[in-house]
């Protein structure tokens, strides 16, 4: 039992953070939001630190890293709410692609290690509400030739991917996990149509359209569906670990504004009321980041016990999230709630990150499934 | 970064357990597994027993007799212990004065006292607070005053934890009204059959008798038993504080009882209840990140890498949990909590069997367990602690 980052992980750290506090300042970032809440040059960047293939496996190009240096990488980019589809791509759609046919599979982990292709997981649909199996896009075919229709909404970086990863279903009726299966779909051609938005966090979210599109299938169903709730749980890994960057950060800006801040002739921290509601932040912050520390560590373990420990993570990460940013908002007073002042973009953050790969609410509903008779961390 | 125990960690937890297994006796982790009231009989047999086993001071070094454990290792007994069902060691003797006599007693006080902490049998009770000195401790007025080879003792102490079956109590004392509040404190051990001291009880809500009046009525205490220099007293409270670790959350008893609520849920047909379970399912996510906590301070302490002063927020978060699993262990029992338990037992009424005992202690439990925030620092005082080290002033 050890919580100790190796000297490794420690560099990474300082590579990922020299490069946001250096290339990525507050105003950078505002001028990305402006353009649409993403940036070429800004990935470039990002891939030139070499972490695009962090867990890419050697034999593809990649570093063939772990869940902690993922969370090292993540905090650090929290802690700027860098707005690239990193987790997106690196993670989430990497941890996918790892599962898939490799003739299929290989050329994009390839192209990913390289900084090459953006690659995303377009899952979640207008009626999904968070549930995986909830899949109402079909496809039919076979072999090579599938044909996708449907639509799948709040895509990241959708307008810049270079390729979808999108779980479609051959059978079964609509929330039957074992008809999925998940297919790649390459953006430019007929019957793909993609339509991007910005979102409320500043960054580029979009829409995409399927209609009887060409698909390459990636995983056949009964193991699609596996995929896509690992990588669903790495997702969530990665959010908690990127959320406990934005709230330390968060927290650091709303104390240093304590400080500094004075009313009635006196600096505001002196006062008991916001005194105990910076020490009720703390906790928050504390238990998430305990909790994100827990998500990463338990993302290896076999699905049930994966999935229930990044469930109770999501519920912790959910509450601490709500509570850090509506608090912190609140000590800042009227200059929290403008869009001139970095503390309101923190909020926006995580509040879109709560509602990613389901809110609180919705991964208490699993915790409360998938109880135990025992409970504790080694339960 | 690893969340699981090293080979020799697992070795040492399956010892426990197995000397655990072998040497609780049943009828206690029975009462203590069900929330029954613990005799001094009952709480002085496992003290006796982990004494002669040499872990009722299980925290302490080598040099003292202790086993010499580590962090991990200290932590590993107290869950082991707890979720077994143990009674939690009563801390006043080998958790809170044993340090202190180790830290700045002489020789002589450390071979008088530490043997009988060390074996369980002598008890000892804490006389830190007044009636008029809660949170604001320093202001403590139960005066000594020297005359000779002694100190002549004048004052009351309140809240004192099973003072009734005190042997001895280390006290806070005032030597001085020069300078500040805290620099004219010192720290008395004092036997408690001495003339002129007298304990009352004090009945809390639930009806028990678990805290008491400490009066002083020229005590005579020989000046032998002054711990350190006199008016320093509060430094050497202070360091007793800083050695109150992550035992203070009591996560292991919290995972124990945590499992009870869902056995009394499951007996009284509502854990199946969505609203209920969810809210079972919230104080998981709370025990588990509670957990965690405690494990990255643990981590911590063993690796002496990076420093984590998390105590108050331990503290904080491991007492509102204790008070929750009791409410909704009471709430699960709903309209079987309501009767006074032992009175209306003894007037017929019929609470039936749950889990091993009946339901209604539950209420009296709820009720014990509203002193956790105020007690050991109340949480408000924890939160001025805590923002003093967010904000840096």
């Amino acid at each position: 039992m050890d919580f100790d980052f190796t000297d490794d992980q420690e560099m990474l750290r300082d590579t990922v953070r020299r490069w946001v506090e250096r290339g990525y300042d507050f105003e950078r970032r505002r001028a990305i939001v402006k353009a649409g809440g993403f940036s070429r040059e800004a990935w470039q960047e990002i891939a030139d630190l070499g972490i695009c293939g962090l867990q890419v496996p050697e034999a593809q190009g990649g570093l063939g890293l772990g869940p902690v240096d993922a969370m090292v990488v993540l905090e650090e980019l929290g802690r700027g709410l860098v707005l690239e589809p990193y987790a997106a791509v690196a993670l989430v759609a990497t941890s996918v692609l790892k599962a898939g046919h490799e003739a299929a599979a290989a050329p994009r982990l390839q192209h990913i290690a390289q900084g090459k292709e953006i690659v995303v997981l377009a899952h979640e649909e207008r009626h999904s509400r968070y549930r995986l199996a909830h899949v109402e896009t079909t496809a039919h075919g076979s072999g090579h030739a599938w044909r996708l229709s449907g639509r799948k909404i709040a895509v990241p970086a959708g307008g810049a991917a270079n390729a979808f990863i999108v779980p479609a279903r051959i059978g079964g009726d609509v929330d039957d996990a074992t008809g999925v299966g998940l297919f790649l779909v390459s953006p430019g051609q007929p019957g793909v149509e993609v339509h991007p938005y910005p979102t409320q966090d500043g960054a580029s979210g979009a829409d995409l359209v399927l209609k009887e599109a060409g698909a390459i299938e990636l995983i056949a169903p009964g193991a699609a569906f596996a995929a896509l709730e690992l990588a669903a749980d790495t997702g969530i890994a990665a959010l908690c670990a990127e959320a406990v960057g934005a709230m330390d950060r968060l927290v650091a800006i709303t104390v240093e504004y304590m400080n500094t801040r004075k009313q009635f002739g006196v600096a505001i921290a002196s006062f008991q009321a916001l005194r105990h509601r910076i020490a009720d932040v703390k906790m928050q912050l504390e238990l998430a980041r305990s909790m994100s520390y827990y998500a990463s560590l338990k993302l290896g373990e076999e699905p049930a016990a994966r999935r229930r420990a990044l469930a109770q993570a999501k519920v912790q990460l959910g509450t601490s999230m709500r509570f850090v940013g509506q608090q912190c908002i609140q000590l800042h007073g009227g200059i929290g709630v403008t869009d001139e002042y970095a503390a309101s973009h923190y909020f926006k953050r995580l509040t879109v990150i709560e509602m990613t790969f389901g809110d609180t609410l919705f991964q208490l509903g699993e915790v409360s499934r998938r109880m135990q008779t025992t409970a504790g961390v080694f339960a | 970064m690893d969340l699981a125990f090293t080979p020799e960690e697992q070795a040492f937890r399956e010892q426990i357990r197995a000397w655990v297994r072998d040497n609780l006796p049943k009828d206690i982790s029975d009462k203590v597994r069900n929330s029954i009231h613990l005799t001094r009989d009952d709480l002085q047999r496992w003290a006796k027993i982990l004494g002669q086993k040499g872990w009722h001071g299980w925290a302490w070094p080598k040099q003292f007799g202790g086993p010499g454990w580590n962090a991990i290792q200290k932590h590993l007994f107290e869950e082991e212990t707890a979720l077994a069902g143990a009674p939690r060691v009563i801390p006043f003797g080998p958790v809170m004065v044993a340090p202190v006599i180790m830290a700045f007693g002489t020789p002589e006080q450390q071979k008088r006292f530490l043997p009988g902490i060390a074996s369980g049998e002598v008890w000892w009770s804490q006389g830190y607070s007044e009636p008029g000195s809660g949170s604001d401790l320093a202001s403590l007025k139960t005066k000594a005053e020297r005359r000779g080879d002694k100190y002549i003792v004048n004052g009351q102490k309140t809240w004192t934890t099973l003072g009734q079956y005190g042997d001895w109590i280390f006290c806070l004392v005032r030597t001085s009204n020069e300078g500040k509040p805290q620099t004219g404190i010192s720290f008395l051990l004092i036997d408690m059959k001495s003339p002129g001291i007298t304990v009352r009880p004090i009945i809390t809500m639930e009806g028990e008798r678990e805290v008491n009046e400490v009066w002083f009525d020229n005590v005579e205490v020989p000046a032998d038993q002054l711990i350190g220099e006199e008016n320093k007293g509060w430094t050497y409270a202070k360091h007793l504080l800083a050695h109150e670790r992550t035992n203070i959350a009591d996560v292991n008893r919290a995972k124990r009882e945590l499992e009870r609520l869902k056995r009394v849920a499951e007996a009284e047909g509502v854990y199946g209840d969505g609203r209920f379970r969810d809210q079972i399912a919230l104080l998981e996510v709370d025990v588990v990140a509670l957990e965690m906590m405690v494990l990255r301070v643990l981590s911590a302490e063993k690796s002496g890498k990076q420093s984590l002063d998390v105590a108050g927020l331990l503290k904080i978060r491991g007492s509102e949990i204790q008070q929750r699993y009791t409410e909704l262990m009471m709430l699960a029992a709903g309209p079987a909590a309501v009767p006074l338990d032992r009175e209306a037992i003894a007037a017929g009424w019929q609470p039936g069997e749950l889990d091993g005992a009946f339901v209604a202690p539950l209420a009296s439990t709820y009720f014990n367990m509203r002193k956790t925030t105020i007690y050991g620092g109340s949480n408000e005082v924890q939160r001025n602690i805590v923002a003093q080290t967010v904000l840096g002033s």
